[in-house]
């Protein structure tokens, strides 16, 4: 017997789901960052390590696919790693992916990260949206490296970002692990305030950076990541309650 | 083919015979008559024997290795037979000593021309990572007679194919400070070197300098190698041993800055050290002091200064140590040898035998750990050969007194510690193999296998390890169409041929070769100020706002980014994490049962009701001390007899229960064997108790003993007589598979291997654990087999190099065979021998737990105390 990722329900309408992020009634599913070709450009800095990265990728993808089954599924930024030339492996491995996707959705959305500049020419391919964000019932779901001019106009209530690949670090005094995990929180600007979701990364080759004790990226990450909610990813998901409260 | 030892000096008329009339002229112009080492060696040279000779500074061991070899040349010269080509090639570990090296042939060879009144066209050269193109160029049009060099640099040229064709027919080659390479990798890396060169120059002959080591005979083994000329027959080359070790006199003693070392408190003890180094100082002309770590150095520095700031300056006294800048440091050389300082703080970096003027006297602070170590730092003073060589100890603590005085005692019954010589670095033969197949023409496989087999550190490898590395470096586990990026070499399994593949091959060694790793820490900052380097690992354990010391001064962590840490200043505040040691010196094993020995016959006095009186006697007469030594020493003893009844030594084995203030339950074991062995020990016994109740352990190890920490009582000595000797390597794998210490030195035999290169492509960019962690690079690795040899490696380097497996397992044999014995008891405070164990152990956990089962009990955690809370409200 197969066995599928546990679910853990954040809200009436919101699954979580391993790393990605669920709308069952909607059937919308999340994921972002995959950063493929990052061993790549490992390689290229003189680490020859042998590659498993995007084996692993899918690996970890099929099962939600399977178990979701999505008709949109939103890659939120950062799909492909190096800011240059597409390189053979990464032209493979992301058509690949595409095509691993379109068994199961109708809809594939692109949204444009910080990494993703040279992604044109694969998305023309496959006919598929490069959009800068995507608003859906409410939510807006954006890569998170810059605030949008208009976010005080628009008729959202939750942001859904990804690109601090937040991880947090779990443990006592003798031991401590670091984990990846979604954020869960509130953005407040303008005298406006909006629910804040920030998806961990989906790369296999790095947890990503921990929110308790590094300085972050994201524009929308600042003095409100104490008061964030913390849901670990693992074999299952575990809350954690809230970043400033964790030993 | 064998080692013998040369038991007398030649007479002087032998020498006198083979020298050339100048060269005899230059001699006698300089010096009055041969020195011992001379007497004893330059013949052997002259004869082209293999020689190894262990003496100590000062003792003219350069002319010893070169006065033949000088002769020859100047003899060849003279008759216009001098070649184009390499005669001697020098091979030293620090460049600083490659450098003094030159000046000294120079200058004889200037003083010989003068008499000579010609040139005679004698070219000494140093090539290293520092020489300039320009010099490197002018190298391979005029190659330099003698060579000077560093392994790594020696390795770069054998696979050179221009400069390579100079090294064929070397006469000499000769291995400066051989005690300092042949125990790390770096000596491992040079012993195949040497049998490459070799096969290039059938008749070299190999000299060793060697200061204070033992066993001299394993040295000579590791310098001459063996010849092997088929696949079943191999001979150890012979070798012949010249130990003049204990050429100086020695004048050696212990001193405690207080008489009493326990009750003296920590302000006054610091100043009385103070005022006994001081004093110390002022009674001589130029003092060296050594330390064990670098932060000690500086504080030693800064304090002098503050304290007498009449009598010390920036311009009399100054530290050196590794994380100083080139400049600094040869600044401090260079005034030292002018006979400009008064004292010189120092930890590790001088021992080295680079000159550095006159001494007089050497100050080690603290426990040196070894005899041998000991005798190398001491022998620094007293530069001339008949000069006496002074140094002195000063202990601050009980167990460094014990130490210090067993120690002392061993020195002056001329017991020296052995080394250990690391074998089968399979990331070292990846080099090897690698540099093989740049040198021109395609080797065949067996020719290769056969070579590296003659090197003393490889005389074991087997096929299937040799094939293994030979399939990584090809590729082989690599798909078809990403074989190009990895693969470096082409190997036909049709006929056995190996050659170099790909442009960047050649490009790729000679940039990246080496065997000392590169320490990839994490910056400290205030602000923008630079305050030091703490290792990853460190900023794993910490939390914002936990206050740390580093370099002797407390700050406030903040945040990381990256590599680089910020903190804020915490000054006077104290620290709430434990400092970071990163390895310490181990005491060694020899040492620590001679001192094991001392407590036994201790025990012994005890057990025969002897007085008091009678006691200190006794140990004033056993260990050399003064009677002050002697009573506190009796002290120390008397209160542990007094206590528990039990004096742990050599042949017994003491377990003490006790549980904390938190009552916890701890079990201490008063396993007097040196650090490296209890690593071992102490996670054999958690792994095998921690499997039982599968739970992390809590470890804390020293050279006296180690301590488990477990969340509930547990019975050690059930687990103890389960622990048999012939399945210790297998349960240490299992033990070590979670470990900080693995994974960072699984890193460094990674980049030995050639997996992670320094410079690639132009890139000098270090890549920390940010970008691919340790744990990352050790599971894709994994994924080519659980054992795969850079694993394989890196678990024989924690186990045989860093820890001390060998002799652990010799421990347990004694336990089954009755040897060592083993008592239980319980004690509500720690009984005194335990404090040290205790206090200054270091520490470490035990990983049972996997990610997730450590995850999944976190949670739980949470869960019970928001429960808590909820029960509260």
């Amino acid at each position: 017997m197969k066995s599928y990722p546990k679910r853990y329900q954040l809200n009436s309408e919101i699954q979580l789901i391993d790393l990605a992020l669920f709308f069952p009634k909607k059937k919308i599913l999340i994921i972002s960052d995959l950063h493929l070709g990052y061993e790549e450009a490992l390689n290229r800095k003189g680490v020859l390590i042998p590659r498993f990265q995007f084996k692993d990728t899918i690996t970890r993808l099929k099962p939600i696919l399977e178990t979701t089954k999505p008709e949109t599924v939103i890659i939120n930024g950062d799909l492909k790693h190096e800011f240059g030339l597409i390189m053979d492996q990464e032209w493979r491995d992301i058509l690949q992916l595409i095509d691993l996707i379109d068994q199961y959705a109708k809809k594939i959305v692109l949204i444009k990260g910080n990494h993703d500049v040279k992604l044109g020419p694969i998305a023309r391919k496959r006919s598929i949206e490069l959009v800068p964000r995507y608003e859906f019932d409410g939510y807006l779901v954006m890569h998170g490296d810059k605030i949008p001019d208009d976010l005080k106009q628009l008729n959202v209530h939750t942001l859904i970002i990804g690109n601090e690949h937040p991880a947090i670090s779990i443990g006592d005094t003798i031991r401590r692990e670091t984990y990846k995990c979604f954020l869960i929180g509130m953005f407040r600007s303008w005298l406006k305030k909006w629910n804040l979701i920030v998806l961990p990364s989906f790369n296999q080759v790095t947890i990503g950076t921990d929110v308790s004790k590094e300085k972050l990226l994201s524009p929308f990450l600042k003095d409100n990541v104490k008061k964030c909610e913390v849901i670990v990813v693992d074999k299952e998901l575990y809350p954690f309650g809230k970043v400033g409260k964790i030993d | 083919m064998t080692i013998t030892r040369k038991t007398e000096p030649e007479q002087e008329e032998v020498i006198l015979h083979l020298l050339h009339p100048l060269v005899k002229q230059w001699f006698f112009k300089r010096f009055k008559s041969f020195s011992l080492p001379q007497l004893y060696a330059v013949n052997e040279i002259h004869a082209r024997k293999n020689i190894l000779v262990s003496a100590p500074t000062g003792a003219t061991k350069t002319l010893t290795a070169f006065l033949s070899i000088l002769n020859e040349l100047v003899d060849s010269a003279e008759k216009g037979i001098l070649e184009n080509r390499v005669y001697c090639v020098y091979i030293s570990p620090l460049k600083a000593l490659n450098n003094d090296i030159k000046k000294n042939l120079i200058e004889p060879l200037q003083e010989i021309e003068k008499l000579a009144g010609k040139s005679l066209g004698i070219r000494v050269a140093v090539r290293t990572g520092d020489t300039t193109a320009y010099e490197k160029q002018k190298m391979l049009e005029h190659p330099p007679h003698i060579f000077i060099t560093t392994p790594e640099s020696l390795a770069i040229n054998l696979a050179s194919l221009k400069f390579r064709e100079h090294l064929t027919n070397v006469q000499w080659l000769v291995v400066d400070e051989i005690h300092a390479l042949a125990e790390n990798k770096r000596g491992v890396h040079l012993s195949v070197s040497l049998e490459r060169l070799q096969k290039i120059s059938p008749g070299l002959t190999r000299v060793g300098l060697s200061a204070t080591i033992s066993p001299l005979e394993e040295i000579a083994k590791f310098l001459a190698g063996s010849e092997r000329d088929t696949m079943e027959n191999s001979q150890p080359r012979s070798c012949m041993i010249v130990d003049l070790q204990f050429l100086k006199q020695l004048d050696l003693e212990v001193i405690s800055p207080v008489p009493d070392l326990i009750d003296t408190d920590h302000k006054n003890m610091h100043l009385a050290l103070y005022n006994l180094i001081h004093k110390l100082i002022q009674e001589h002309k130029t003092t060296l002091i050594f330390t064990n770590t670098r932060s000690a150095t500086e504080r030693v520095v800064h304090l002098l200064k503050e304290r007498f700031p009449h009598a010390y300056n920036d311009e009399n006294i100054g530290a050196h140590h590794g994380s100083l800048s080139r400049d600094h440091r040869f600044d401090l050389e260079e005034n030292l040898r002018k006979g400009k300082l008064k004292a010189v703080v120092c930890s590790t970096s001088l021992e080295l035998g680079i000159d550095i003027g006159y001494i007089d006297l050497v100050l080690l602070l603290g426990s040196p750990k070894s005899v041998a170590r000991a005798l190398q730092r001491i022998g620094r003073s007293g530069h001339q050969l008949h000069a006496v060589t002074k140094g002195r100890i000063i202990v601050l603590n009980r167990d460094d007194l014990v130490e210090c005085g067993v120690l002392l005692k061993a020195a002056i019954e001329k017991k020296i510690d052995s080394i250990h010589i690391p074998t089968n670095c399979l990331d070292v033969l990846v080099q090897h193999i690698h540099g093989m197949a740049l040198e021109g023409d395609p080797i065949h496989k067996d020719a290769m296998y056969q070579l590296i087999t003659q090197s003393f550190c490889f005389v074991n490898l087997t096929k299937q390890d040799f094939t293994q590395v030979l399939d990584y470096l090809t590729g082989k586990y690599i798909s078809l169409e990403d074989r190009h990026i990895y693969a470096k070499i082409w190997h036909d399994e049709a006929t056995s041929m190996i050659g170099k593949r790909g442009k960047l091959s050649r490009v790729m060694h000679m940039t990246n070769i080496g065997t000392i790793p590169e320490e990839s820490g994490v910056i400290v900052k205030l602000g923008e100020k630079k305050l030091g380097i703490i290792e990853e690992a460190f900023l794993e354990k910490l939390k914002p706002n936990d206050i740390f010391v580093l370099g002797g001064n407390t700050y406030q962590f903040k945040f990381s980014r990256g590599m680089v840490a910020q903190v804020e200043d915490a000054i006077a505040k104290t620290p709430t994490v434990p400092s970071w040691f990163s390895e310490m010196l181990p005491l060694s094993f020899d040492l620590a049962l001679e001192i094991g020995k001392f407590r036994r016959l201790m025990a012994e006095q005890f057990a025969t009701k002897k007085s008091r009186g009678e006691i200190i006697k006794f140990v004033n007469e056993y260990l050399y001390v003064d009677p002050n030594a002697a009573q506190a020493i009796y002290h120390y003893f008397e209160e542990q007899h007094t206590y528990v009844g039990v004096i742990p030594h050599d042949k017994l084995l003491l377990i003490e229960h006790y549980r904390d203030e938190h009552d916890n339950p701890f079990v201490i074991f008063h396993s007097l064997f040196g650090r490296r062995v209890n690593d071992c020990l102490s996670r054999a016994m958690a792994f095998a108790i921690a499997r039982t109740q599968h739970r992390d352990v809590e470890i804390g190890v020293n050279d006296n003993g180690f301590y488990l920490g477990f969340s509930k009582k547990v019975q050690p000595l059930r687990a103890w007589k389960l622990l048999k000797p012939e399945e210790l390597r297998k349960l240490m794998e299992l033990a070590i598979d979670k470990t900080e210490v693995l994974k960072r030195r699984f890193r460094h035999c990674a980049a030995r291997a050639l997996m992670i290169l320094r410079n690639y492509k132009g890139h000098t960019k270090r890549v920390g654990r940010q970008q691919v962690s340790s744990m990352i690079l050790m599971s894709a690795v994994k994924r080519l087999g659980e054992n795969f040899f850079i694993l394989k490696e890196a678990r024989r380097e924690v186990l045989e190099d860093l820890m001390d497996i060998e002799n652990t397992e010799r421990v347990l044999r004694w336990c089954q065979n009755q040897a060592l014995h083993v008592k239980e008891i319980s004690t509500t405070v720690p009984s005194p021998f335990a404090f040290s164990i205790i206090l200054q152990g270091r520490l470490d956990v035990l990983k049972i737990e996997d990610r997730h089962e450590f995850l999944k009990r976190m949670h739980q955690h949470v869960k019970a105390k928001v429960a808590l809370k909820e029960g509260k409200g």
